[in-house]
């Protein structure tokens, strides 16, 4: 019994951890940012094509375009509809493109009568700096607002498309990402 | 010894061969499991897709909204052609219009696995046109690699005998709408007799 225990839940339980939650051999960390490394190509390993297929995804080949995806904010705790967040995006378009977006844990967009799920580099407000502020908020705020209330469970994804930035992830040097910081909570 | 986690009882009577004999189960299991995952899994994004695309032809979805995805974890602020693109017949020729940065034409296998990508050039709008062709033999072996016949048409090996085109279209804002819709609309997938 305990030979079976242990065979069948520890093969699977690491499985699906390693297919759900990566790890340092598929994935790569910057601040609370995930990208699974080889995403979308061919030669993707096993758990990146696992976890692509079993979450019905369908990226972009990473040496083009890295998707990066936050659960928690940059102290580590996991994101929450009833906390405000302020991400200060820079240096992020040196030549691409890229969007961030609030999802639920499922990968739907949350409901909000502003109907604003996303900001790409097209349409954020930016300072006379260049910067980006873009304020995570359950209730409207000025300047580039995205609604995350109505979700219990918060999934930030950002996208960026940059040949030349994938390119430096690939080799393991990944620049730094906008940190997500926590202004409040109720 | 305090402040060590304790093992709980049973553990403490199963014998190291057990435990041997487990671990490498466990490893086999563990392998078997996350390889058949591709194979089995009937909710991938080609599985999800294969109903609403008819084949061989391009579709233009409305914006994801939410309840409205096509996809999870889709980019939201952009519109999307897709083409369920079948070569075990004939050829299939795609043409879009790169119209500006951030677009792009991407050819999937049914496992997700994004085999061509074609971004867009950045202050230059191009029209492209490309063949997707088998790139297996019938006996499952690659055969071909991605070749540019001329200088506005390409040749591109698919994998797979089916698989998605995708364009995906950045929407720039409310104003750019209607002329965002407009150059997604030139995307068409069309069915070519092989030569």
């Amino acid at each position: 019994m305990a030979f079976i225990v242990l065979a069948v839940g520890g093969g699977l339980g690491t499985a699906w951890y390693m297919i759900e939650a990566g790890s340092r051999l598929s994935t790569r960390s910057s601040g609370p940012w995930v990208t699974w490394t080889t995403a979308g190509r061919s030669d993707a390993d096993p758990y990146t094509r696992a976890h692509t297929v079993r979450n019905a995804l369908l990226p972009l080949a990473s040496t083009l375009e890295l998707t990066f995806q936050a659960k928690t904010d940059s102290g580590g705790k996991r994101l929450s509809p009833a906390c405000e967040y302020a991400i200060v995006v820079e240096g992020l378009d040196t030549g691409g493109w890229w969007s961030l977006a609030a999802f639920d844990s499922q990968g739907g967009l949350i409901q909000n009568s502003a109907e604003r799920y996303a900001f790409t580099s097209d349409t954020v407000m930016r300072e006379p700096d260049g910067r980006a502020v873009i304020t995570l908020a359950r209730d409207a705020r000025s300047g580039n607002w995205l609604p995350i209330g109505g979700s219990s469970r918060i999934n930030l994804v950002l996208t960026v498309q940059d040949a030349a930035w994938a390119a430096a992830a690939s080799e393991g040097r990944m620049k730094p990402l906008p940190p997500i910081q926590r202004v409040a909570c109720r | 010894m305090k402040g060590l986690p304790t093992l709980p009882g049973w553990l403490g009577k199963v014998g190291w061969r057990t435990v041997v004999g487990a671990l490498l189960l466990g490893g086999i299991i563990h392998i078997g499991a996350t390889l058949a995952v591709p194979l089995v899994s009937n909710g991938h994004a080609f599985a999800r897709l294969r109903d609403t695309l008819p084949v061989n032809r391009m579709v233009i979805l409305p914006p994801p909204a939410p309840g409205r995805q096509p996809l999870p974890f889709l980019t939201p602020d952009a519109f999307y052609a897709m083409c369920r693109f079948d070569v075990s017949v004939d050829s299939v020729m795609v043409t879009a219009l790169m119209a500006e940065p951030g677009w792009t034409l991407s050819l999937h296998t049914p496992q997700g696995d994004n085999f061509y990508v074609l971004p867009a050039q950045a202050q230059r709008r191009q029209q492209v046109s490309l063949t997707v062709v088998p790139g297996i033999d019938r006996l499952g072996d690659l055969v071909a690699a991605p070749r540019r016949l001329a200088s506005d048409e390409t040749q591109v090996p698919a994998p797979t005998w089916e698989g998605l085109v995708m364009v995906r279209a950045p929407l720039r804002g409310l104003a750019w709408r209607a002329e965002t819709e407009a150059a997604l609309r030139r995307a068409a997938c069309v069915p070519v007799k092989r030569q």
